[in-house]
Parts: C-alpha cells; sequence; structure tokens
C-alpha cells in the first residue's frame, strides 16, 4: 500500500469533498421541487468499492447518515454482479431506504473503464448517492399521509430499481412513475436533476483517479477513513464515560389517542457509543414507526456532534457506533409497519441529547422545542384553481446551554439548515392569508441562561 | 494652469492602502501603497496619496473603493437601528429563514452572531397589502406615529428601517410611513425597502434595508471627512464611489445609498478585468485575485463578469446586485497548520498583524508567504522594494519546526505541501465557478492579480490545463487600475411575477419604461445627461415550478418567442437541456450606464527580443514542473520589453509581487508590458 504525507491526503480529500459539492450544485440548479430547492431536503454521498463513506456534501443531517444503510442493503439486493457502468438504481423501501417511501434514493456504481476494452465495465470503483424528498408516489393521500396502517397506503415502492441501465433511461419505469404520481412532472424533474447529480460526481471521481492513480486515492481515503476514526475515537474517550436512560413519550400515533413511550440507554464505554432503544413501545399502528436505518442515521449525527463536530463526514467518524432497536419495535419497523410521519426521529434525537445531558450538562444544551412544527397544505388556488402543496417547517425555540440562552426560532437541530418559506412566496402560492408570524415573548423558559422562544 | 488631467483611484483593502494615477495625456500609470489607518480611515487615503505624490488640484476624477460599510457592519459599529413593519410580522428579521449555516450544521450549540437590530428596536404597524398589492387594511397613521415614538423617544435608535409586506408590488404604504416619521423626527435617518429594492422576499428585503440604515450615518460622516480632507488638498474633480455589482456612482449618491458599496472590495479588480477581457480581446476570463487574507475568483464569460443579484453579508442577505465572486480563505497570510498530523491551510490567517513569520512583527506562525521565502520564490532583499527586509531564516525555521519535522519532510517539501493544499482548495473553488455555469474551466485565460496572485497562477494553470495565464502590470494594484475604468452605473428592478405566455407585453413595456426613467434620473443627477445615457433591459426568468433563474438581455420591442429562444439557449448552455415547460418572469432589470472615457492601455515600444537585458541573476527556488530544487532565472519586470520570450524555470520580480513559472511553461511579453504564460507547446 503506497503511504503518503499529510499533504498529499489533504490534496485528494479537497478534491472528493469538491467532487460532492459539484453533485449537489448540480441537484439545485435542476430541481423542480421546493423541498429540494427551497428547504435543501437531500443529502448526496460519495463511497469506495466496499461501500466506506468517504465523502459528503452539505444537506440534511438525517440523510447523510441514512445513505450508507441504504446503499448497503440496494447493493445486496441488486447483487454487484448484476450492476454495471451507467446503472442507476431508484431504491425507496422504508425498511432498506432508512427512511419513508417519498425520500428517493438514488444511486449508481462508478467504474473505471479498461483502456483496452471500453465497451466493458471496467472495474468497480465506487458508489455515488443522491437521496431526495419527492412530492408524489401515489399514497393514500395528497401531500402527506398521516395515518396508514400498513406500507402498502404510502405510495408506490421500489426496492433497488434500475431507472437508468448502462446508461440508457428505462422508460416502462419512467413511465410507471409517470402513471402513479399526482404530481409526475416534478417527480420525474427531481429524478432527472438526481440523475445529472450522480453523473457529475462520476465524471469527477473518474477525473480524480486519473489524476492521482488509484493506490494514492485508496491510500488516502484509507488515511482519510482511519483519521476519522482515531478524532472520534479520542473525543469518545476525554467524553464522561457512564451509561443513562432518558423517557419520553409521543402525543399519538396518528391513529389512537394514546401517548407513546420513547425510552433511550446511551452507554459511554470501551471505546463504543452504543444507543440502545430497549424499553420503548412495540411498533405503533399508525405511521410514527421508524426503519432501523432511519434510527441509526439519527444516533450516527449525535455522535458525530460530539466527536467531530467541525470534520468532514466518513466511515471512521461513526465507527465507535452501536445502535440497538428490537425489530417490531418503534424504531425498527418491519414489513408491512407504516413509517410515513416517521418524525419519532426528530424527538428521539431530542431525547437522546437528555439522557447525554445527565452525564455532561455542560456539553449539551437543554431539550428545544423539541418537534419539527411543520405544516402542509393541499387546495385550490383561488386565482388559477390549480391545485397547490406547500410545506414549511416553523422554527423553534432551542434548548439554553451552559455559557448561553439558546437561540430563538430557529430550524430545528434536526433539521438546523433547512429554511422557512417567505411569507410572500406562501401568500402567492395558496392565496392564503398570514395574520401573524412572531416569536412568542418569553415562551423559552426562564433560567440563567434561557431558553430560545419560539415562534 | 493646465487643466486637470490626472485620474486617481484609491482602494483600500484589508492591509494596504492603494493609490494607482493615471495621466491621461500620457497614459502613465503610477502605484504606490501605504498602510490601512482602520480607526481614521480617511488618513489612510490621503496618506497613499502624498505618497504617490500626486497634486490633487490636477485631479479631474477620484475614484475609492472601499470597505467601510463592510467593516462597520463585521465590527457592529453602526448606528442603533430600528425597525418599522406590519403589525404581526415584526420579528421578520430577527428570524431570518431560520436556517443554521451549513458550516455549523453539527453546532447544537448555535448562536446566531449578535444581530444588528435589538428586538426592543422593532415595531409593527396597521395596514396591510395582499399578495397582489391589493389594500387589505389602511395604513395608520397613528400607529406609525406610535411606533416612531416608541423607537426614537423610548428606544433611542438614531436610524429606521421600513419594511412592509409586498410592498414592491405597492410602496404607497412605505412611503408614506416614511414621511409621517420624517415629520415627526427629521433627525432620525430613513431607509426604505423599496427605494433601495423592488422584489419578493420579506426577509432578504428587510435585511438589505436593515444593512442600509446600520451603516449609512457612518458612511455618509466618512465621506464627509474625505471629501473636506480632499478639497483642503485642492481637489475640485468629481468624486466617484465604486459598487459592488460594478461602475461607479458619485459620492453624493453613495452617501444615500451606501448598501451598494458594501461588497465593492474587489469589484475594482473585475471592472479592470472586463476592461482587459475587451482590449486584449479575451472574451473568457477568469480572475484570481488573492490577497493577505483571501483568494476571489470570477468568471468572465463572453467579456461580461457574471452577475449574481443576492449577496450576502456574514449571513444577512442583500438584494443587490454583485459580482458572482468566490472567496475562499485562502491567501499569503494563511496560516498553516498540522492537525493530528494532515495539513491544512488557512482559514485561520497572520493578517498584517502581525502577519507572516518573515514580517518580523512578531508572527510565529507559518503562513503561504513563508513558504513562498522558503521555496525561494522572494527575494527577501527586494520585497516591496526593499522597504521590508525579510527575514527568510525565521520563515524556514519556523516551517521546519511545526510542519517539516512532525510530518518528517525536509522544509522545502513542506512548503511544496502548503502550496500543494492551498492549490487543491482553489481547484475546486475554481471548478464550481466555472463548471456551474456549464464551462470547461480549460477554455479560460486566467488574470492574476493581488499580492500573491502571480505567485500562484501559473501553478493553478498547470494544475488544471488552463492555456494562458495574464499578468498585468502592478498586479498588487490591479483593483485600483480598474477603478480607473468604471463607468457610472445604476440598477432598477421589479418583482413580476408572471408566465412569459400569459403576460400583458404592454404592462410589461411600461414597468420597464417606469424603470428606465428611474435609471435616467438618478443618472441626470450624477452628470450623466439623458442623451448619453445606455440602459440595457434583462428579464429574470426561470421554468415554472424552479427556483433558480436566469437573466436574459431583451431589447426595445418585447417578443416572447424570442425571449424564450434566449433562454432555451442559455438553459442548454448552462445544464445541457431544455424543457417545453412554461416560463415564469421572475423580476425585470434595468441597468443604467455613463460611460466614462477608459483609459487606453499604453502600447510600449518593443524591445530587441533578448530578456537578458532584464535578468538579474539566478536563483534556487523549488520547481513545481519537476518537483525539485533548480536554478530559476530572475528576471525585472521594469526591463522587460515587448517581444520578449522566455521559458520557466523563471522569477519575474516587481518588488511588489513576484510571478513563479515553473519548468514546461513559457513567457511572452505582450505590446502592454503585460506577461502571457502559456503551458509549452500550447502557445495562444
Amino acid at each position: 500500500m503506497t503511504t503518503l504525507d499529510g499533504a498529499t491526503v489533504e490534496v485528494v480529500r479537497s478534491y472528493l469533498l469538491s467532487a460532492a459539492e459539484e453533485m449537489r450544485a448540480t441537484l439545485i440548479r435542476t430541481s423542480f421541487n421546493p423541498v429540494i430547492y427551497e428547504v435543501h431536503d437531500f443529502g448526496m454521498s460519495m463511497y469506495d468499492a466496499d461501500l466506506r463513506l468517504i465523502a459528503e456534501a452539505t444537506g440534511l443531517t438525517f440523510f447523510l447518515g441514512a445513505n450508507d444503510f441504504s446503499l448497503r442493503k440496494g447493493v445486496e439486493y441488486v447483487g454487484r454482479e448484476n450492476l454495471h457502468r451507467g446503472d442507476v438504481v431508484l431504491l425507496n423501501y422504508p425498511y432498506w431506504n432508512a427512511a419513508h417511501s417519498y425520500d428517493a434514493t438514488l444511486f449508481a456504481p462508478v467504474f473505471q473503464p479498461d483502456p483496452a476494452d471500453e465497451s466493458a465495465d471496467g472495474t468497480l470503483v465506487g458508489f455515488l448517492c443522491v437521496r431526495a424528498h419527492w412530492m408524489d408516489l401515489g399514497a393514500k393521500d395528497p401531500g402527506y399521509v398521516l395515518d396508514s396502517t400498513d406500507m402498502h397506503q404510502e405510495g408506490l415502492i421500489f426496492p433497488g430499481t434500475k431507472v437508468v441501465s448502462r446508461g440508457e433511461p428505462v422508460r416502462e419505469i419512467h413511465e410507471l412513475i409517470r402513471f402513479n404520481s399526482r404530481m409526475p412532472n416534478e417527480v420525474l424533474g427531481d429524478l432527472h436533476a438526481q440523475i445529472a447529480a450522480l453523473r457529475t460526481g462520476e465524471r469527477r471521481f473518474l477525473e480524480i483517479l486519473e489524476k492521482f492513480g488509484r493506490p494514492t486515492v485508496d491510500a488516502a481515503v484509507g488515511r482519510i477513513i482511519a483519521d476519522g476514526e482515531a478524532r472520534a475515537r479520542a473525543a469518545l474517550a476525554e467524553l464522561p464515560q457512564g451509561s443513562w436512560t432518558a423517557e419520553d413519550w409521543l402525543d399519538d400515533d396518528g391513529i389512537t389517542e394514546d401517548p407513546v413511550r420513547m425510552r433511550v440507554t446511551v452507554t459511554i464505554a470501551d471505546g463504543t457509543f452504543t444507543v440502545d432503544f430497549a424499553g420503548s413501545a412495540p411498533a405503533t399502528a399508525g405511521p410514527i414507526n421508524m426503519p432501523f436505518g432511519a434510527t441509526e442515521a439519527i444516533c450516527k449525527v449525535v455522535l458525530k456532534s460530539l466527536t467531530s463536530a467541525d470534520q468532514p463526514s466518513n466511515e471512521g467518524t461513526v465507527a465507535p457506533l452501536v445502535v440497538r432497536a428490537e425489530p417490531g419495535s418503534l424504531f425498527h419497523a418491519v414489513y408491512p409497519q407504516p413509517t410515513f410521519t416517521l418524525w419519532t426521529g426528530i424527538v428521539a434525537f431530542e431525547l437522546i441529547l437528555k439522557a447525554l445531558a445527565q452525564g455532561m450538562p455542560e456539553r449539551l444544551p437543554a431539550s428545544s422545542g423539541g418537534d419539527v412544527p411543520g405544516f402542509m397544505m393541499v387546495g385550490t388556488h383561488p386565482d388559477t384553481g390549480q391545485l397547490f402543496a406547500v410545506s414549511n417547517n416553523d422554527p423553534v425555540g432551542w434548548g439554553g446551554t451552559a455559557r448561553h440562552d439558546g437561540m430563538n426560532s430557529a430550524s430545528h437541530v434536526s433539521g438546523n439548515t433547512g429554511r422557512i418559506t417567505p411569507v410572500e412566496v406562501l401568500e402567492a402560492r395558496t392565496g392564503m392569508f398570514f395574520e401573524r408570524v412572531e416569536i412568542r415573548t418569553d415562551s423559552g423558559g426562564p433560567g440563567r441562561f434561557r431558553g430560545g422562544a419560539g415562534l | 494652469m493646465p487643466d486637470p488631467h490626472l485620474r486617481l483611484a484609491v482602494d483600500i483593502g484589508g492591509t494596504f492602502v492603494d493609490a494607482m494615477e493615471l495621466n491621461t495625456r500620457t497614459n502613465e500609470v503610477r502605484f504606490r501603497k501605504a498602510s490601512t489607518t482602520p480607526a481614521r480611515p480617511w488618513e489612510g487615503v490621503l496618506n497613499a496619496i502624498e505618497a504617490l505624490g500626486t497634486d490633487l488640484s490636477q485631479v479631474e476624477l477620484f475614484i475609492h473603493g472601499t470597505t467601510l460599510g463592510l467593516n462597520a457592519v463585521l465590527e457592529r459599529r453602526g448606528e442603533p437601528t430600528g425597525i418599522i413593519t406590519n403589525d404581526g410580522f415584526r420579528d421578520i428579521f430577527l428570524i431570518g429563514r431560520g436556517n443554521v449555516p451549513a458550516d455549523h450544521m453539527y453546532d447544537f450549540q448555535y448562536q446566531r452572531p449578535e444581530s444588528l437590530v435589538q428586538r426592543r428596536y422593532t415595531a409593527g404597524v396597521t395596514g396591510r397589502l395582499d399578495y397582489k398589492g391589493r389594500v387589505v387594511e389602511e395604513l395608520d397613521p397613528a400607529s406609525v406615529r406610535a411606533a416612531a415614538r416608541t423607537l426614537v423617544e423610548e428606544q433611542g435608535v438614531k436610524s429606521i428601517a421600513i419594511c412592509f409586506l409586498h410592498s414592491f408590488l405597492d410602496p404607497a404604504h412605505e412611503r408614506a410611513a416614511a414621511e409621517l416619521i420624517r415629520e415627526a423626527y427629521p433627525e432620525v435617518s430613513l431607509s426604505v425597502s423599496t427605494d433601495i429594492v423592488r422584489e419578493y422576499r420579506e426577509y432578504e428585503r428587510t435585511s438589505t434595508t436593515v444593512l442600509e440604515a446600520y451603516i449609512r450615518p457612518i458612511f455618509e460622516r466618512y465621506v464627509d471627512h474625505l471629501e473636506a480632507g480632499l478639497a483642503e488638498r485642492g481637489f475640485a474633480g468629481r468624486f466617484l464611489i465604486m459598487r459592488s455589482g460594478g461602475g461607479s456612482m458619485t459620492s453624493t449618491v453613495a452617501k444615500t445609498s451606501p448598501t451598494h458599496t458594501v461588497l465593492s472590495g474587489p469589484a475594482g479588480g473585475i471592472v479592470g478585468a472586463a476592461y482587459l477581457a475587451e482590449t486584449l480581446g479575451r472574451d473568457n476570463l477568469l480572475t484570481f485575485d488573492i490577497g493577505g487574507t483571501s483568494l476571489d475568483a470570477c468568471v468572465i464569460e463572453r467579456g461580461d463578469p457574471v452577475a449574481a443579484y443576492e449577496a450576502q453579508l456574514e449571513h444577512f442577505p442583500l438584494l443587490i446586485p454583485a459580482y458572482d465572486i468566490r472567496t475562499i480563505g485562502a491567501g499569503g497570510g494563511s496560516i498553516a497548520w498540522l492537525d493530528r498530523e494532515l495539513l491544512k491551510v488557512g482559514p485561520q490567517s497572520a493578517g498584517a498583524d502581525p502577519g507572516p513569520v518573515c514580517y518580523g512583527r512578531g508572527g510565529t506562525r507559518p503562513t503561504v508567504t513563508d513558504a513562498a521565502v522558503a521555496l525561494g520564490y522572494v527575494d527577501p532583499d527586494r520585497f516591496l522594494g526593499g522597504e521590508m527586509g525579510l527575514q527568510a531564516e525565521a520563515a524556514r525555521r519556523a516551517l521546519d519546526e511545526q510542519i517539516a519535522q512532525p510530518l518528517g519532510l525536509t522544509p522545502v517539501a513542506a512548503a511544496a505541501g502548503i502550496f500543494d493544499v492551498l492549490l487543491a482548495k482553489t481547484v475546486g473553488a475554481v471548478r464550481q465557478i466555472t463548471v456551474e455555469r456549464g464551462h470547461d474551466p480549460r477554455v479560460f485565460s486566467l488574470l492574476a492579480f493581488g499580492g500573491a496572485g502571480p505567485l500562484l497562477a501559473p501553478l493553478l494553470a498547470r494544475e488544471m490545463g488552463i492555456r494562458e495565464v495574464v499578468v498585468p502590470y502592478a498586479p498588487s494594484g490591479f483593483s485600483a487600475w480598474g477603478m480607473l475604468s468604471a463607468d457610472i452605473v445604476n440598477d432598477f428592478s421589479r418583482t413580476v411575477l408572471a408566465n412569459l405566455d400569459d403576460i400583458d407585453l404592454d404592462d410589461l413595456a411600461g414597468r420597464f419604461a417606469e424603470a428606465e426613467q428611474e435609471a435616467v434620473a438618478s443618472l441626470g443627477n450624477q452628470g450623466v445627461p439623458a442623451e448619453e445615457a445606455i440602459l440595457e433591459r434583462q428579464l429574470e426568468l426561470r421554468y415554472l415550478g424552479q427556483e433558480h433563474s436566469m437573466i436574459v438581455s431583451v431589447g426595445r420591442v418585447l417578443d416572447p418567442a424570442a425571449i424564450r429562444a434566449s433562454f432555451e439557449e442559455l438553459h442548454r448552455a448552462r445544464y445541457g437541456h431544455a424543457m417545453e415547460n412554461q416560463l415564469q418572469i421572475l423580476n425585470l432589470r434595468v441597468r443604467g450606464i455613463g460611460r466614462t472615457t477608459r483609459p487606453e492601455l499604453a502600447s510600449l515600444p518593443a524591445g530587441d527580443g533578448d530578456p537578458k537585458r532584464a535578468l538579474l541573476a539566478h536563483r534556487d527556488a523549488y520547481d513545481f514542473g519537476t518537483r525539485e530544487v533548480v536554478p530559476f532565472a530572475v528576471y525585472d519586470r521594469a526591463t522587460l520589453a515587448p517581444g520578449d520570450t522566455f521559458t520557466g524555470p523563471a522569477l519575474i520580480d516587481e518588488g511588489t509581487s513576484t510571478t513563479v513559472v515553473p519548468s514546461g511553461q513559457r513567457v511572452e511579453v505582450d505590446q502592454h508590458g503585460y506577461l502571457l504564460v502559456t503551458l509549452v507547446g500550447e502557445a495562444s
């Protein structure tokens, strides 16, 4: 194996990150869907041939953590031997996709062509993954599904289906989507935008291999991942060691009025960070259940924030993580349990922080407004008579910290780079009238450092 | 007494004030630098002029670029500023779009930077328009007076921003409110959103207005001081100030719309680059401006710099035209450091004080400039014309101890590594700005300026396969030079939000005419007669449903089919495809231009073609072409002559900057004395 100095590693890292950012720019500029281009509800990442995360672009933290899981399941389902140069695969089967069915994961293998035989696939050198929220895939209700009782009410499912095969679009699949979506133009537009992002990433990935040579890139990737892991483990060792449990309740599951119990025990010991959801409710009848990959994704975000917040993510940064949740429980849904409103993760994310805060109050904020108060509206515009669907995630107050007040009215920590939609845009798009959008004075909770006020 | 025949441009940067004088009779250009004087910034300007020795009574035109507004915001030195808006929406500015900046996405204890406006300085008033601009509720004068009374008398604000929902459709409520406040409190500075920009999105418009309100009083005082200082020294010519989006405006106009100056720092260089694109016949140029703390790159496409219609200051959005400049925190002062044995460069900078180790002003951490010294690129005795002896040994020692030894490298290899890391970041940034626009970076010429631009540009060209680097005269003062060619410019816009196929063309033409009248009136106030005003019309369009828009130039006759064709051509160039979807007109834009007489590029007499006359010495330095230390020929830029050609490895020294030419690259001196660096075998 080639050994590299610390300068070369950083040079290769810069090139990889820049490729991921180029994928991101491509998606934003070509997508049709305000949830992608306004709310930036997407995540994209690059992997080596062993499916190890090597670089990611800025995006929603939960999405990014979920890509790793989906890619593994997707490749397992399709089979490496069935992946060819130019393929793009669509996966939204919730239990493999680590998200609900409207978060469409597209992934592509990257092959380095063999100069001696241009027509062959060449060598598999890595994978690229782009996940984005789609507007409609024909679930039981337009917009969002709030009361599904099994997966089959949540739209069309792709378990790992080629939408592009050896560089050629698979027309039958595109048509299937067109005929199954209430908003076919937007969805197919986003599909194309995601494919364009993957193509950009593929080109750049191959250029990087060409420029530095595979041995150098492999060695640099090895160092980047080893460094990520060493950093995470060193930071973990600096944290208080121990085990802490916290409990909280969700209001209901969208079907019954019964509160739903969440319980988590976080253990930091022996170089691992274990998050165990034992004691949480069994999976519910309504769609608030989490696919296991989605549960893992929120745990990754917590670990990363504690150990390497300012570092680019890679396979190594989450190596110390162990997540446990009983299959068939709230945090590990199995077929056909409904998962559409998996925002349980948003609340559970803060529950993990609440558990940890018992052991390290100076490192963590108090609980925030607690949830993403999102509203969605579907209706007919009074001027045009046309159907509209809008969604907006309102800000919440952030928890106070050991050093300063919590932030007033900001996007929930689980999707903190997301932006709210301007009132001028919402009113024009829907014909609605907003009477008041104000910070709710003194809603944050008192204290030496008070909580942030909500909206 | 001869007629005033000098033009003077003065550019304040983070570290130095650059002064450039042009003699319009001889086309001769002179250049000097002075230190900035942050506490009394106008003094640095006057010092630089004094150092240059310009007789101000002979100056017909003084053009100034200043980052004063920017610094006032960064340092929170503006006036106590209040906001008056609709009842129920007083927190628009404080909430923003709710998002945490992407570089803080994992920071769950994030705090917004200190706001420019305290919540108690915000107030709502009765009166509301709907999304079509129809009055839902009349403006209540009593509520406006009451709000102003609270802000001014109880809270003591000195400046007020007025911004109402949907006001871009009808400014009447904002204007009426301003009138009421002006009557009651004539001493309070007022900024009205629709006077600055008539575009949709309330947070962005409010933020733009607040920034203006915040810096306006301080900017006005600064310009007054400078005007007085110049007048005392005999100046009686025209005083122009650079705008962020290109061109300039009179100092009088600048005092009332200082927002347009806040991002003007790098604008001079880009205006100059656009001028060179035209005069040198290089349609596609990439500007590559490296100063002490940052690297700014901008694309010039078919002769026009790429514009952006939304900019950012800290995390505050600004709806003002600006150049689409990509900045990375990597300059001569950027600190190299080890993070678990990985080599990082920047974003921390040693700045001007203490500066790089080699400055000998107390800096202890090695920087890019120190690496350049260790690589042999900078002659310690000639740096800044020898006025500042460099401590090369101290630089080498810091590199050795802090970088080379821990990495197990020689000091030279460590210094080369610093350049490699910096270049890799730069390649990423430069690729992004070209590829995002659908271009291959290799079709561009790279225009290198700023103190460290010529140090790195040939290396970047090599790395990216860019065919040509252009190094202008006095690259470290190029921004100031560029200002000499700035026109008087203004921009007006209207949000339209209608489908191209459905729009009433007469109505659209009427709105263009209205914006054009404003442009002509504003140019008239700045001494440009109506018959000389050049008006450019543009539409900002997008496919219905998409967020990102593109700008299309349109003629006097509005032809939807032609507009659509232009848009599709651009869309294909940028994204590789066009679609059948409806087109939506987002904004119309009018740019008014009053041309100034451009400085002519002096043509120098050709030499005998033998660069030996300029050869100063040979010096050992690190060659990125072969990755080893080899002898470099060192040339004196001042004695190179048009027609000279030579190949690397070579260094071209001109005191304020050094051009580094690795082996495998070739230099040609053009008729203006500019250096053209090409890859051998690919001469332009």
